[in-house]
């Protein structure tokens, strides 16, 4: 059940309520709509508590929007988002304290220093010794020494640390973050993978990850959901996605040929797997 | 609405504050050279001595109390657009904090702003042009407050239009309050209005607040009569801002332009 399409017909109300409460994350028919252009066309998934799970797929695939409506940011046209069991719409604040994302697009007020931008979220977020929390994280993510930095005069891998700190600073239960890693070196990027494989391993964090680099995807993911032209096309482990996609008896995950051969495909070659 | 999240909002400004001079060229040199420059043309007017009595003091209540309606319309606008210019919308609005939250915070942090430029034109005033609003605040204050009520009125539409429109509405921000003032009867009394014109200027409470302002400073009196169409008027534009702001956040909600604002 839980990474396939969720089918709330078979479900009676209460044992739906309690699939709910048991998955972190559970997503049910999911649609979108910009004017004439579907971004995400009635998805569903779920995710379970303490996995990594990745959401994937081409540019315009659907990946941002869904973490943004998962975020309140913007709003469904149809479908119900349940996180930790509770409705978005009814319990909003309750859900947004125990959440968290980051994303390498947004940015920090500049003129403020790192310090100051990561002092007012952890008064939205209500953390307990925030300067000690902060300089706790500032060092995790090897940043300590731009503490009292404006972040104007920081590089966009600097940046994206520092999204990464605000992302933490709440010990979130479910960390959304899209493609964290967009901005930064080879090495950044390993060393910021180190660090959410360990904080997922010491606080049981739920990932929910979104990347194009499908080599980081296969290595940080328990399962992903692989989405295309705002459609769920194939969710399962990596080497579960590779032989529904590729439809070939693979022996190892090779999710960069599925991204290929799914990103390469014509609109009318869309094929459901 | 939880009074640490409407903290962070006031914490969040306050270092803008601190880190970028142009809100103090907003909070102090427009307001010095707004008083100065008018203060200069009452000491010519002076001169002539051919004035009715209390007319000097009227422009120059009128010209403290403009210029705070200015502040509080304008700085409640141009912070909000400091959370676009800074792309930081997304942090906060994918955090727990309310809008409720957000604006009541915003409010707060212009309210302190417009205080220090209220403050310092007075004591201007009062220093080089002898000019006491002080013993006249208790009379005033009602009018002050339905002026500032007024401001954030407006400084609530506009930021809904800022929402809904981006930055094709940020010189509103600036802007807004000069639209009204031809009619808000700031230097001249209702009745000097063309007729056709005054029904149309008594449905603003700034134009109250003046009449209100200039009973209080030529005549001693309290104008309650002003205070409270200008009250009245408030109370049904506030709803109706509020109303306008919800329904433009939401449209912005479903075109997806809290996320792409710039």
């Amino acid at each position: 059940m839980v990474g396939a399409r969720l089918n709330a017909n078979l479900l009676v109300p209460d044992a739906f309520l309690a699939y709910c409460v048991a998955m972190l994350v559970t997503i049910e028919r999911l649609t979108k709509i910009f004017g004439r252009f579907t971004a995400v066309d009635d998805v569903s998934f779920a995710v379970h508590p303490g996995e990594i799970a990745g959401l994937v797929g081409p540019n315009g695939a659907g990946k941002t929007t869904i973490i943004h409506i998962m975020l309140g940011l913007i709003s469904p046209n149809a479908g119900t988002i349940r996180l930790f069991g509770k409705s978005l719409e009814a319990d909003r604040e309750q859900i947004l304290q125990r959440l968290n994302f980051t994303t390498p697009y947004m940015a920090f007020p500049v003129r403020l220093t790192v310090l100051e931008n990561l002092r007012v979220f952890a008064k939205i977020y209500k953390v307990h010794d925030p300067v000690a929390k902060i300089t706790e994280l500032l060092e995790q993510f090897g940043i300590g020494h731009l503490k009292n930095k404006p972040v104007s005069r920081l590089s966009s891998g600097e940046t994206t640390r520092v999204g990464l700190c605000k992302a933490f600073l709440n010990d979130p239960e479910l960390l959304l973050l899209d493609e964290p890693t967009a901005y930064l070196d080879l090495q950044a990027a390993l060393q910021v993978r180190e660090v959410l494989l360990e904080l997922q391993r010491t606080c049981g964090t739920t990932i929910l990850y979104t990347s194009h680099n499908m080599l980081e995807v296969q290595r940080m993911c328990n399962r992903i959901i692989f989405l295309n032209r705002g459609k769920v096309i194939a969710s399962g482990t990596p080497i579960e996605v590779t032989r529904k996609i590729l439809k070939e008896d693979r022996d190892a995950p090779a999710l960069d040929e599925v991204f290929i051969r799914v990103a390469g495909r014509q609109p009318h070659e869309a094929v459901s797997y | 609405m939880k009074p640490y999240r409407i903290s962070a909002v006031i914490l969040r400004h306050a270092y803008e504050v601190r880190r970028n001079a142009n809100h103090i060229t907003y909070m102090v040199y427009w307001p010095v050279v707004n008083i100065a420059v008018w203060g200069f043309f009452t000491l010519y007017l002076r001169h002539g001595d051919h004035l009715r009595p209390g007319v000097i003091s009227c422009l120059l209540g009128a010209v403290i109390l403009w210029g705070l309606f200015n502040a509080f319309q304008r700085d409640m606008a141009v912070g909000f657009l400091e959370e676009l210019w800074s792309r930081n919308l997304v942090s906060l609005f994918a955090s727990p904090l309310t809008i409720s939250e957000y604006v009541t915070g915003l409010i707060i942090v212009t309210v302190a702003k417009a205080m220090i430029g209220l403050i310092v034109e007075s004591l201007i005033a009062w220093l080089f042009y002898h000019y006491d609003i002080f013993p006249m605040l208790p009379k005033l204050i009602p009018f002050i407050l339905n002026l500032a009520l007024f401001a954030l009125t407006i400084g609530i539409a506009v930021t809904g239009l800022i929402f809904r429109y981006t930055t094709k509405f940020q010189a509103m921000a600036w802007s807004f309050a000069g639209i009204l003032m031809p009619l808000s009867c700031v230097f001249y009394p209702l009745s000097s209005l063309p007729s056709f014109l005054r029904p149309l200027a008594a449905t603003l409470p700034t134009t109250h607040a003046f009449e209100g302002m200039r009973e209080a400073i030529e005549r001693g009196g309290f104008s309650a009569s002003h205070f409270k169409s200008g009250f009245e008027l408030n109370v049904m534009y506030f709803i109706l801002a509020v109303g306008f702001f919800r329904w433009m956040f939401e449209a912005a909600r479903s075109r997806g332009l809290l996320v792409k604002m710039e």
